[in-house]
């Protein structure tokens, strides 16, 4: 006879431990060692949550703080590995295998942990992909979450930076996990309820803001004249003939610049209106001049920004907000939203190889992947048609039958032929082979594959690799965009010029731009400030990014 | 709807070159510059470190009008090399206030400038010190020397000494003053001491609202050439002289400043022991309102 109630009563034993340390469900700070030995079982399976932005870092230093020999091999399942604490946990033998998707700041920490064998890894995911098998097969036994306030019956308010903490939750609660929050405070009533109470079996009040980072504040003034070339002949080159409305962008400063020429540039060439109307995207503070212009419509948030809160708040025609009137965000709806809804994804990258292969590690650096590589995909599932898509759609294969042809998202990497101190950007072969070789993984860690992207710009001009019919007329239109890189200075001078004539490959005067235009002056802010004048004061950026 | 965009058709001192800024802040056409580009008098030292040199080793040196009146003009290039200091950068400026000196002219320096060239830090020292006594010099002969400080260097190092003598200083809230630069401060003293990364801090500490707060600068403007040029216009009027009083003047100044501010442990008690209403609020003031809130300012008039 099979007991079906297992799980069940596990939970049951790790509620009744956990309740000796606790009052109903709150926690008391002082009791959480105590608490989080009685609940943590070796072995477990935890998440404890890094989100891209928010961080559960009062929790995070707990289990760092746990005496392995109490508790040990856990499988950490998180979507960001960003606090030293998120490391310690494994250099302490607390924790032995991982599963994450990002871990920037910790990028060059985490690659010498694994090379030392001090993490066993088992995957490096896209957020999507992590999500995922979260509810298939890597189910949290104990989550570890954040939020901004609770009641005492377990609510959750999570404030702007919902991120991650619905799909954790769901995860884990609806699967006998335990579900533990951390919270700013304990409230009578929270502003809103973005978890129910009954899903969170306990809290502890930590009695200051979880910890979270400004990723997507970029400052203006540090925006090139270079940069601003390659926005231009973004928006005029692929932008306005696709008429791309539905678009993501990353986080670079290419894409600020894009942003930041819209009210300017845009307005110019007359595209209000027929670009950049919907977005999936993060607050980014560059977008503020071209929303108080009008240019977009709706915008849909992975998470918040630091600084935007009171902005987002007042512009709740264009963002998503709750009835408190802060911003609702959630990773894993605008991961969806991004792969699905989107025509276009651009982006900076860090090497990009002769088939198109792009990728951002580094050999002594793993930051892993975060959205990226699914914005940065053609899904194949898509079925709704839209003109953009079509139209790549069309380039593409032009002799399908139009019924039967798939449409194309578009999918575009922009950059500079020499990046940051002066590194080509064009390489023959991936540093990302090196690590893979280095640490016996399976898969090189690229970014976006080469049969993904569609564009890439830099200064010299765009490749359209929609319009490359061989294996070597793809080569050469890259080689064609890579400027005086080595990569660059070896193209087929005659093909190139073929390509050129055939459109693959389109230079700034092709385009009707004068590189002499790309002047800071076409940006519609220069500086951080500029970006707290347009919001009217809205906007009020970190002391780390203020000049005044 | 364009007011939520910065103003394209402004020039803003901040961004511009040297040679921007020197095109907008004198008269129409009226500049002709003394040992150019095409001379290509470079850094004899840079090229021992592979380092690459500009034709004008970061520095723009000659003559001009300011409203007809003739005027020697220097302007540091902060793009090159940080505007630092080096041997044929800092003979340039010597050589322009000894110019000033026969031909009885004002001077106006456009500072730009992280210090001295660690490169070139022996030629660079000395450069400083001659730069200091030509611009003693030139003063003691009643040629007003006019600093103008709003660049994206700030001015740092040996450059705030040099500016420490100029007959007036004209700064915008950009604009940076500081012996010591945040990076410097933080290495040697710790991140407890200052946080370089801290943006808010340094602008507070060394920006041209606090530095003119506090008689550190003399006049303040927008970050913008035709401020800068109007405020240029402005310094110009009137001979100041430069004696043994007016320096035993600055010296009780400087003595009382420190008596008063020494305790403080961050440039918004200094703003609070002044008696500035609303002391927190000054960072974000626009240039208006500030003015008008500085009123009780420490003044700046003794020795300069």
């Amino acid at each position: 006879m099979s007991d079906w109630g297992m799980q069940k009563a596990a939970l049951g034993e790790r509620l009744a431990a956990g309740r000796r340390h606790a009052k109903g469900k709150t926690v008391p700070l002082p009791n959480l060692p105590a608490f989080l030995k009685a609940v943590i079982r070796s072995g477990d399976r935890v998440c404890l949550e890094g989100d891209n932005q928010k961080q559960a870092d009062i929790l995070a230093s707990a289990l760092a703080n746990l005496d392995p020999a109490e508790v040990h091999d856990l499988h950490m399942v998180q979507s960001g590995v960003v606090l030293p604490a998120h490391l310690d946990i494994f250099e302490k033998g607390i924790a032995r295998r991982l599963d994450f998707s990002y871990s920037g700041p910790q990028a060059a920490r985490i690659a010498k942990m694994l090379f030392g064998r001090k993490i066993e890894l088992g995957a490096v995911h896209t957020y999507l992909e992590l999500f995922a098998r979260y509810f298939i097969d890597l189910t949290p036994n104990v989550a570890l979450i954040a939020a901004v306030s609770a009641d005492k019956d377990g609510n959750l308010y999570t404030g702007p930076n919902t991120e991650d903490t619905p799909t954790v939750v769901e995860a884990t609660s609806y699967k006998n996990g335990l579900v533990v929050a951390q919270v700013t405070e304990i409230v009578d009533k929270v502003p809103r309820v973005d978890i129910p109470g009954d899903l969170v079996h306990f809290v502890v009040e930590a009695g200051r803001p979880f910890y979270v980072e400004p990723l997507f504040t970029r400052d203006p003034a540090a925006i090139t004249e270079t940069q601003i070339l390659t926005a231009m002949l973004a928006i005029k080159g692929i932008y306005a003939p696709y008429g791309v409305r539905r678009l993501n962008h990353g986080i670079g400063f290419n894409t600020a610049a894009i942003e930041l020429l819209l009210p300017t540039y845009g307005e110019k060439l007359g595209l209000k209106g027929n670009i950049c109307t919907h977005f999936a995207l993060n607050p980014h503070p560059t977008l503020i001049p071209a929303i108080e212009n009008g240019w977009v419509d709706q915008i849909h948030c992975f998470g918040s920004e630091v600084g935007m809160e009171d902005y987002v708040a007042a512009r709740s025609d264009i963002f998503f907000t709750g009835p408190d009137g802060s911003l609702r965000s959630n990773r894993a709806f605008c991961q969806t939203a991004g792969l699905y809804a989107c025509d276009m994804f651009i982006g900076s990258t860090l090497q990009i190889d002769l088939e198109g292969h792009s990728s951002t590690v580094t050999t002594s650096r793993i930051a892993g992947f975060g959205g990226a590589p699914n914005m940065g995909s053609d899904p194949r599932g898509r079925r709704h048609p839209s003109e953009p898509w079509l139209k790549a759609g069309a380039e593409a294969a032009p002799d399908a039958p139009a019924a039967l042809r798939r449409g194309r998202k578009l999918v575009v990497q922009i950059g500079e032929t020499f990046g940051d101190r002066n590194a080509p950007l064009f390489v023959e072969r991936l540093d990302a082979l090196e690590l893979a070789r280095a640490l016996n993984l399976d898969l090189a860690p690229v970014m976006v594959y080469s049969d993904d992207v569609t564009h890439i710009v830099t200064e010299e001009g765009i490749a359209n690799l929609l319009m490359c019919r061989t294996k070597d007329e793809r080569e050469q239109a890259i080689r064609g965009v890579a400027g005086y890189t080595d990569i660059g200075r070896a193209r087929d001078p005659k093909l190139v010029e073929q390509l050129r004539q055939r459109g693959v490959i389109r230079r700034p005067e092709d385009l009707g731009i004068d590189p002499l235009d790309a002047d800071r002056r076409l940006l519609a802010a220069r500086s951080i400030k500029d970006l707290m004048l347009a919001s009217g004061g809205l906007y009020r950026p970190p002391s780390r990014f203020r000049n005044w | 709807m364009t007011t939520v965009t910065a103003d394209t058709g402004s020039l803003s001192w901040y961004e511009a070159s040297a040679r921007q800024r020197i095109d907008a802040l004198v008269d129409a056409g009226s500049f002709q510059e003394f040992i150019g580009p095409e001379l290509r008098e470079t850094s004899p030292h840079l090229s021992i470190f592979d380092l690459p040199e500009q034709f004008d080793d970061g520095i723009v040196v000659g003559r001009s009008r300011l409203q007809g009146s003739p005027v020697l003009v220097a302007a540091q290039e902060g793009r090159f090399m940080g505007g630092a200091f080096g041997e044929v950068h800092g003979a340039k400026l010597t050589g322009l206030l000894r110019a000033a000196c026969a031909l009885h002219q004002d001077v106006l320096i456009l500072f730009d400038t992280g210090g001295v060239r660690l490169q070139e830090a022996n030629a660079g020292e000395l450069a400083i010190a001659e730069i200091m006594r030509a611009v003693v010099e030139a003063r003691r002969a009643g040629i007003n020397v006019i600093g103008l400080i709003g660049g994206r260097a700030g001015c740092y190092g040996g450059g705030s000494l040099i500016a420490g003598t100029c007959s007036r200083l004209i700064v915008s809230e950009q604009g940076r003053i500081s012996v010591s630069g945040p990076e410097v401060i933080e290495t040697n003293r710790g991140i407890e001491e200052f946080d370089s990364r801290d943006r808010a801090l340094v602008w507070r500490t060394m920006g041209g609202k606090h530095r003119y707060l506090i008689g550190g600068a003399d006049l303040f403007v927008d970050d913008e050439a035709l401020a800068f040029r109007q405020a240029a216009i402005d310094a110009l009027r009137g001979k100041r002289g430069y004696d043994k009083a007016v320096l035993e003047a600055e010296q009780k100044r400087l003595e009382r400043r420190l008596q008063r501010f020494g305790e403080a442990k961050d440039a918004v008690e200094i703003w609070q022991a002044l008696g500035l209403d609303a002391p927190t609020e000054i960072p974000a003031l626009p240039t208006d309102a500030f003015l008008r809130a500085a009123g009780k300012r420490e003044n700046a008039d003794d020795a300069r």
